[in-house]
């Protein structure tokens, strides 16, 4: 078996390894006792899932700028732009698009564990909770944000105004997750936490459980991301395939163009 | 500013305006559209004392104050750029000024319309529902920052969606997003104003509201900038 086969395998492996640590975490987050101080005990386990999903969401949020900011640099020409630079480009629209459609996927996850949390504990699916509030209006922008990429046909221009509105955004995101919510008279009419791990308030099995489940949705998110990086690239490459690499890392020879006759000869 | 920054910037800022004065369509849009809806909430609010202590009313009164001058807003200040990719006039534009002129020079021009329209709805809600300012200086701090705030992020929305299909509706639909956070911060100033929110939470807004604006002009022009070629 070559060197590429045994890669395969080791992949295979950690793969399986995940999915079984996924499930072992899963089991454990039931053995640990119920937490006290909740309308419902049993059910305040939905935490151990819904604690992560803002933690990345605001995590991929960054990226993405980072990475749509990156993509724009380019476009303000500080350097010569030859066809590498226009490829490089391309590829940080790709890396920014995943991050902010991962980012999506875990707002929506936050909104619905978030909601049945609130429904459980405090009788109500929605309560205009600032918490709940900032990150309904987090997932507006990144609903204008592909709005805006479906608005345009041609790539240059969806991935520049789009990279741009993500930066426009990036300060209106950061008072709505960081500040709104820890204004003083905003902060004593929630019901929601803003500080448990900075006060400690998450201690013993429940600490050990919430630190696994962060641990392996992060690597949920790389591994998708990456998939989505990938798949992004191989849909740049499709799109001109004279530049589609060989199983050898070679550009292909250029595609040869056969004619072909329109009318059934039999 | 060297006088040629100062120059690009003026003419910019003077083709709007003789632009907008040649057809005064922005001006009665949003002048007609802030007296309607300043008109209908005045009946809605018709023989309601809005100064009692406790009726909530004056929190309502500083939400309605802003959701008009948003709307207004929204539908008058992309058109400054809506306007160059209709009309055929953006390529000429881009081989007279520089990029951080012409952002400059509109949203100079945008400043002063949501300024004029913001002191309409202001006199006209204040005269009409008969609305007591307490704290007069923190109403006017919110409503300078926040009309400089919302024409420096509608303005550069204008910019990225000017060259976009259904643009005149995806402009309203990207900019509310951003906006909301200062709309927010504007009715906390003007609750207080109004005598109903602690005075320090109102003088906390009003700076947040002006340190909104800074940035948002600061950062506008880069970004148009790197869009401005595409």
């Amino acid at each position: 078996m070559d060197l590429r086969g045994h890669l395969e395998n080791l992949n295979n492996a950690l793969r399986a390894l995940f999915a079984l640590l996924m499930g072992v975490v899963t089991v454990w987050s039931f053995q640990v006792p119920d937490a006290v101080g909740f309308q419902r005990p049993e059910l305040a386990r939905i935490f151990f899932w819904h604690f992560p999903c803002p933690l990345l969401l605001t995590g991929l949020l960054f990226v993405g700028s980072y990475f749509s900011f990156r993509h724009l640099v380019r476009v303000q020409g500080f350097r010569v732009e030859s066809e590498t630079d226009n490829r490089e480009r391309q590829l940080w629209d790709i890396r920014a698009v995943a991050a902010l459609e991962l980012g999506f996927v875990f707002c929506v996850l936050t909104m619905i564990t978030g909601i049945l949390f609130s429904l459980v504990q405090w009788g109500v699916w929605w309560q205009w909770d600032p918490r709940q509030t900032s990150f309904l209006l987090a997932m507006l922008v990144y609903g204008a944000y592909f709005a805006l990429r479906t608005a345009f046909t041609d790539p240059e221009k969806r991935a520049a105004n789009s990279a741009a509105y993500m930066l426009a955004a990036v300060l209106p995101l950061i008072f709505l997750i960081f500040v709104y919510p820890r204004l003083p008279q905003v902060e004593q009419a929630s019901f929601h936490p803003t500080q448990s791990i900075m006060k400690g308030q998450i201690k013993g099995a429940y600490a050990q459980v919430v630190s696994a489940v962060i641990i392996l949705t992060t690597i949920l998110s790389v591994w998708l991301y990456r998939l989505r990086v990938r798949a992004g690239t191989l849909e740049l490459l499709a799109e001109d395939y004279g530049q589609l690499e060989t199983h050898g890392g070679h550009p292909a020879p250029t595609g040869v163009v056969r004619p072909v006759s329109l009318s059934d000869p039999h | 500013m060297s006088s040629g920054w100062k120059a690009e910037i003026l003419a910019v800022y003077r083709k709007e305006l003789q632009t907008e004065l040649r057809s005064k369509s922005g001006l009665v849009t949003a002048g007609l559209f802030s007296f309607v809806t300043v008109v209908t909430i005045s009946l809605v609010l018709f023989n309601k004392n809005v100064n009692a202590p406790g009726s909530g009313l004056q929190d309502i009164s500083a939400g309605l104050v802003w959701v008009v001058i948003l709307f207004a807003s929204i539908l008058n200040l992309p058109r400054t750029f809506l306007l160059e990719e209709e009309q055929g006039t953006a390529d000429l534009l881009r081989l007279f000024a520089r990029p951080h002129a012409v952002y400059w020079g509109k949203v100079l021009f945008n400043i002063l319309q949501v300024l004029g329209t913001a002191t309409l709805v202001s006199v006209l809600f204040l005269g009409f529902t008969g609305t007591r300012v307490s704290v007069p200086w923190i109403y006017v701090v919110s409503l300078i920052g926040g009309s400089c705030s919302m024409a420096g992020a509608v303005t550069l929305c204008g910019a990225i969606v000017a060259q976009a299909a259904n643009r005149a509706a995806l402009a309203g639909a990207i900019a509310v997003p951003l906006l909301l956070p200062l709309v927010q911060l504007g009715v906390t100033g003007m609750r207080a104003a109004f005598g109903s929110g602690l005075v320090g939470g109102g003088q906390a807004a009003a700076v947040g509201l002006v340190a909104y604006a800074a940035i948002m002009l600061a950062i506008g022009p880069w970004i148009y900038a790197a869009i401005w070629k595409t």
